[in-house]
C-alpha cells in the first residue's frame, strides 16, 4: 500500500505503512575478505518510480537509482563526503559558488562524455522536477561551464547540505543525450557501474543490472549482477527472505524479526532518522489557542511514559528522545532528554498556571492504522493530565495532504530527521513543509539565519543551540528516535549507511 | 444458437460501457487532488495548474468523458497519468500474470470441484460429510491466508515453489508452471468448495431421476452412466455457481497477487486507484470486465451445449 500521497515532499514518511527508516550506525556485520562475481539480489519495499532523475526520490527509491547513475561524491558509511565524479570542490566566501574539478575519463554507455555541460544539464534538469531530489537541488539557481572538467554551481543562498545532498540522488549524472527524451521514463541511460539488463527486466517486478563494461571504479563493486525485485507487502517480504530468494530486505515489522533470526537470516539494526511522537502543528495556538501557550506545550511533554510508549507501540525499535534531530548529528543532544520526564503532576500543575486547570478538547485524525498502540496512548496519557483527545476518523489516502494544509492543531506522527540542515528545511523554517501552519519564531529565525552562514564547528554550536531551542519551547513532544531492521542472507555481508533509509548498493559485499 | 450468442455479445458490450462510465463518474467524484498527488507536495500551485491542465483536468468532466469514450472505442485506453506509459502497454505487461493464475486457478477449480462434488453424491456416507465439512472451511477462509499458510509451508519450509514471483511462460514453462502454482490454488480453494457443494447437491437429484435408473437397468457402464449421462444433467447449475466464482477469483487475485510479490492487473488496480491514476483504473476496468463477459459467454455456451433448452 506505497501509496504515492505518502511521498510528501523531501520528507521521508515512515508510519508503519511506508515503513522507511535510516543508517547511522556503520558496524560491518561480518568480517572476512570480499570476492568478486555473483549475484546481488535485493527487494526494495517500493516500486521503482520513473528513471528520469527529474522524477527521482530519495529513501527506499535511491537502490533503484544506484546501479545505472553515478553521482558527483560518493559519501561513505557515515556519510562523509569524498570523491566520486567530482574530484576537487571548493565554495567561495560567500558560500553561494561551489566549484566543482570532474573526471576527464568517463563516458555514458551511449557513448556521450561526461564533462561541465553535463553536469550542468543533469542539475537543471533533475531541479526541474518537484519530487524529492528535486527539491534538494532548490538552492541552485545555475551551473556555468568554467571549462571541459569544471563547473560553478551558483546558488540563491549557502546550502550546508548541498554538497552531501550531491552524493546521492539529487548529484546522480545520466546522458545529457537521454535528458528531455521520453525513452528516459522507462530505460535509464548512466555512466554508474552497472547498465539495467532489458531482456531480464520486467517493469515493476523484477530489474536486472549487468556490469559496465567501461565503469572507472568496477574495484568498489564487487557483484557481476544485481536484482532487486520489489516486495511491498510485509509477508511478501518475509517469505522471500527465508525461502531464499533474496539476499536482503528492510523488515517493515519488528515483531518478524525473531522469525527471520530463527530461519537463519541475519538482521542489522540502525537508528531510521524517523523521530515519532505528538507533533504540534498548531504552535501558534490559532485553531486551538490552548497550544499557543509555552506551558500547555511543555504538560504535553511531561504526560507521555516515552519508554513505555516506545516498548508497547513500537516493539522496543527506539531509543528515547525529546528532540526533534536525529541522534547521529551534531545537533543532537542526549542531555535534553532529560528536560521532559514523566510527570503527571507536574503537567497538571503547569496546565493549571497556563489557566486550564479543567483541561481542555484537542481534535485530531484517528491515525490508529499506522500505529494503534501510539494513537491509543496519546489519547490515554493525554487524558491522564485533563486534555480530552477526540479523534475524528479520516481517510488514509488524504490525511497527509491535510495535515499538510494545516487542517489538524495536533497528531500522532513520524518524520524523517537526516542532516541538521534538512531537518530545519523541512520542520522548522516559517515556510517549511512540515511546519504546515507557518509558524514562526523571530528567535529561532535568526539563529537559524546564522547558522546557515557558518561553516564547521561554530554551525555544529549553533544546530545545537536551534536543537535545544525548540526542546525549550516545547514546539512539538517526540518520544523516540526509530530503529530499522535490515534482513540479509549468510551470502552477503552488509554496512549500514548514516542518513539512508537502507544500506545502498556499495553497503553490499559477498559473504567470504 | 447464434442468435443466442449474438445477445449475449451484445450484453456483454452494453455492460462494458455501463461499468466504464460508472466508473468515470465514481473516479471522478472522489475529490483526490490528483494533480497535485502527481506534482508532489513541493510543488507550487502554477505547477500544479500546469499539471491539471497537461492532463486536461481542466476541462469539464462530460468533455473529458466523451474523448475518452471515443478513444477507448478506437482501441485508444490513453497513457497513465504517473509513468507517462500507454495504458494498452502497462496492461498487456501485466495481464499475462493475473490470466496465469485465474485461468489455471478456474481450471483446477472445475476439475476438482467436479471429482470431489462427484465423489461426495456417489460414496456418501463420511466421504460425502468430509466434503461438506471441507466444503464449509475452505469456502470460509479467506484466500488471502490460504495464501499465507500455502506460502509458509510449500515455498518457505518445503521449498517446493517459489515464494514470490512471476516466471514468463516464454522463458521456462516449468518455471511458469512453480511460479503460479501457489498463487493459483490459493485462488481456487473458494470456488472448489462452493462449486463442489453445488455439483454434489446436483448430483445427487440427478441420480434419483427414472431415467437413471433405467439406464442402470439397461446395464450401462457406472463410469458412463455417471460422467456421460447424470453429470451433463447436472452440470448447469454448477456452471452457473463457477462462473459468478470466477468474478470472486478477479477480486481475490488483488491480495493473492501481493502475498506471492506478483505484479499482475490485481496489484495494478489497487495502486493506480489509490493514486488515481484516472486512464489507468479506467483501463484495467474495461480490460476486466472484458474477461469477465468472455468468460461466462464461454459459461454460456457450455451451458448451451449441455442444455438445448437454454439455446431459444
Amino acid at each position: 500500500m506505497r501509496r504515492r500521497l505518502l511521498a510528501a515532499g523531501a520528507v521521508v514518511l515512515a508510519l508503519g505503512l511506508a515503513a522507511c527508516s535510516g543508517g547511522s550506525s556503520d558496524e560491518t556485520t561480518s568480517n572476512g575478505a570480499a570476492e568478486s562475481g555473483g549475484t546481488l539480489t535485493l527487494a526494495p519495499i517500493v516500486v521503482a518510480q520513473p528513471w528520469d532523475l527529474k522524477d527521482a526520490g530519495l529513501g527506499n527509491n535511491t537502490i533503484y537509482y544506484q546501479p545505472v547513475y553515478d553521482q558527483l561524491f560518493r559519501l561513505d558509511p557515515k556519510a562523509e563526503v569524498g570523491p566520486n565524479l567530482a574530484t576537487e570542490w571548493t565554495y567561495d566566501e560567500t558560500l553561494t559558488k561551489l566549484t566543482v574539478t570532474l573526471r576527464d575519463d568517463v563516458t555514458f554507455t551511449d557513448g556521450e562524455a561526461f564533462n561541465a555541460e553535463a553536469v550542468k544539464a543533469n542539475l537543471m534538469n533533475t531541479k526541474s522536477g518537484t519530487n524529492e531530489a528535486a527539491n534538494q537541488l532548490k538552492s541552485v539557481d545555475s551551473v556555468d561551464v568554467v571549462d571541459e572538467f569544471t563547473a560553478t554551481i551558483n546558488l540563491n543562498a549557502p546550502d550546508p547540505s548541498l554538497v552531501p545532498n550531491l552524493g546521492s540522488t539529487a548529484g546522480m549524472m545520466a546522458s545529457p543525450a537521454a535528458i528531455g527524451t521520453p525513452g528516459l521514463q522507462t530505460t535509464p541511460v548512466g555512466s554508474g557501474p552497472y547498465m539495467m539488463d532489458e531482456a531480464n527486466t520486467t517493469i515493476d517486478a523484477k530489474y536486472t543490472f549487468v556490469r559496465n563494461p567501461d565503469y572507472w571504479n568496477t574495484e568498489a563493486f564487487p557483484f557481476d549482477t544485481v536484482v532487486l525485485t520489489p516486495l511491498t507487502d510485509s509477508n511478501a517480504v518475509m517469505n522471500a527472505l527465508q525461502a531464499g530468494q533474496v539476499d536482503g530486505a528492510l523488515v517493515s515489522d519488528q515483531k518478524n524479526i525473531a522469525t527471520l533470526e530463527g530461519a537463519g537470516l541475519n538482521t542489522v539494526q540502525y537508528a531510521s532518522g524517523d523521530v515519532s511522537g505528538l507533533y504540534i502543528w498548531d504552535r501558534a495556538g490559532v485553531m486551538v489557542p490552548a497550544l499557543g501557550e509555552l506551558k500547555v506545550r511543555q504538560a504535553i511533554n511531561l504526560a507521555f511514559d516515552r519508554q513505555t510508549i516506545i516498548d508497547t507501540a513500537f516493539g522496543g525499535a527506539g531509543s528515547l528522545s525529546t528532540q526533534l534531530f536525529n541522534p547521529d548529528t551534531a545537533a543532537y543532544d542526549a542531555e535534553l532528554n532529560d528536560t521532559y520526564p514523566y510527570d503527571v503532576d507536574e503537567a497538571k500543575k503547569l496546565l493549571a498556571e497556563a489557566g486550564y486547570p479543567d483541561g481542555f478538547e484537542l481534535t485530531m485524525p484517528d491515525l490508529s492504522a499506522f500505529s494503534a498502540g501510539a494513537q491509543a496512548a496519546v489519547v490515554e496519557q493525554l487524558a491522564a493530565i485533563g486534555i480530552t483527545v477526540n479523534l475524528e476518523t479520516v481517510p488514509l489516502d488524504t490525511v497527509i495532504n491535510d495535515l499538510l494544509a494545516g487542517k489538524w492543531a495536533a497528531s500522532f506522527f513520524q518524520l524523517a530527521s537526516f542532516r541538521p540542515w534538512d531537518t530545519i528545511q523541512i520542520q522548522l523554517t516559517p515556510d517549511a513543509l512540515w511546519n504546515p501552519l507557518k509558524f514562526e519564531d523571530p528567535t529561532l529565525t535568526d539563529l537559524i539565519n546564522q547558522s546557515q552562514l557558518a561553516t564547521g564547528a561554530d554551525q555544529d554550536a549553533l544546530f545545537k543551540e536551534i536543537n535545544a531551542y525548540t526542546v525549550e519551547q516545547a514546539w512539538n513532544a517526540p518520544w523516540s528516535a526509530v530503529q530499522s531492521t535490515f534482513a540479509y542472507s549468510d551470502n552477503v555481508q552488509v554496512t549500514t549507511q548514516a542518513f539512508a533509509t537502507s544500506p545502498g548498493l556499495y553497503n553490499f559485499s559477498p559473504a567470504s | 444458437m447464434l442468435s443466442f450468442l449474438l445477445r449475449r455479445i451484445g450484453s456483454g458490450l452494453a455492460l462494458i460501457v455501463v461499468i466504464a462510465s460508472l466508473m468515470f463518474v465514481l473516479m471522478n467524484m472522489t475529490g483526490q487532488n490528483v494533480a497535485r498527488n502527481i506534482a508532489g507536495q513541493t510543488a507550487s500551485e502554477e505547477q500544479v495548474a500546469a499539471k491539471s491542465a497537461e492532463l486536461g483536468l481542466d476541462q469539464p468532466v462530460v468533455t473529458r468523458y466523451l474523448d475518452w469514450i471515443g478513444s477507448a472505442i478506437q482501441g485508444d485506453l490513453g497513457s497513465s497519468w504517473f509513468t507517462g506509459q500507454p495504458v494498452t502497454d502497462t496492461i498487456g505487461a501485466k495481464l499475462p500474470v493475473t490470466l496465469s493464475i485465474l485461468l489455471v486457478g478456474l481450471l483446477v477449480g472445475t476439475i476438482f470441484s467436479v471429482i470431489i462434488g462427484v465423489a461426495a453424491a456417489v460414496k456418501g456416507g463420511w466421504v460425502d460429510r468430509a466434503v461438506q465439512l471441507l466444503a464449509i472451511i475452505g469456502f470460509a477462509l479467506p484466500s488471502f491466508l490460504i495464501a499465507l499458510v500455502l506460502a509458509a509451508i510449500f515455498a518457505v519450509k518445503l521449498q517446493i515453489f517459489p515464494a514470490v514471483g512471476y516466471v514468463e511462460l516464454a522463458e521456462s514453462f516449468s518455471g511458469w508452471a512453480k511460479s503460479i502454482t501457489l498463487p493459483a490454488i490459493a485462488l481456487a480453494i473458494g470456488a472448489i468448495a462452493a462449486t463442489a457443494q453445488q455439483v454434489r447437491g446436483s448430483m445427487i437429484d440427478v441420480l434419483k431421476m427414472d431415467y437413471v435408473r433405467t439406464l442402470r437397468s439397461r446395464g450401462l457402464s457406472a463410469r458412463s452412466l455417471l460422467f456421460r449421462h447424470a453429470l451433463r444433467n447436472a452440470a448447469p447449475p454448477a456452471l452457473t455457481v463457477l462462473s459468478l466464482q470466477f468474478i470472486g477469483l478477479v477480486g481475490g487475485a488483488v491480495v493473492v497477487e501481493k502475498v506471492f510479490g506478483l505484479y499482475g492487473i490485481g496489484t495494478l488496480v489497487f495502486s493506480s486507484s489509490s493514486s488515481g491514476d484516472q486512464p489507468l483504473v479506467l483501463g484495467v476496468v474495461v480490460v476486466m470486465v472484458l474477461i469477465i463477459v468472455l468468460v461466462n459467454l464461454l459459461m454460456d455456451v457450455a451451458y448451451g451445449w449441455l442444455n438445448p433448452k437454454v439455446r431459444v
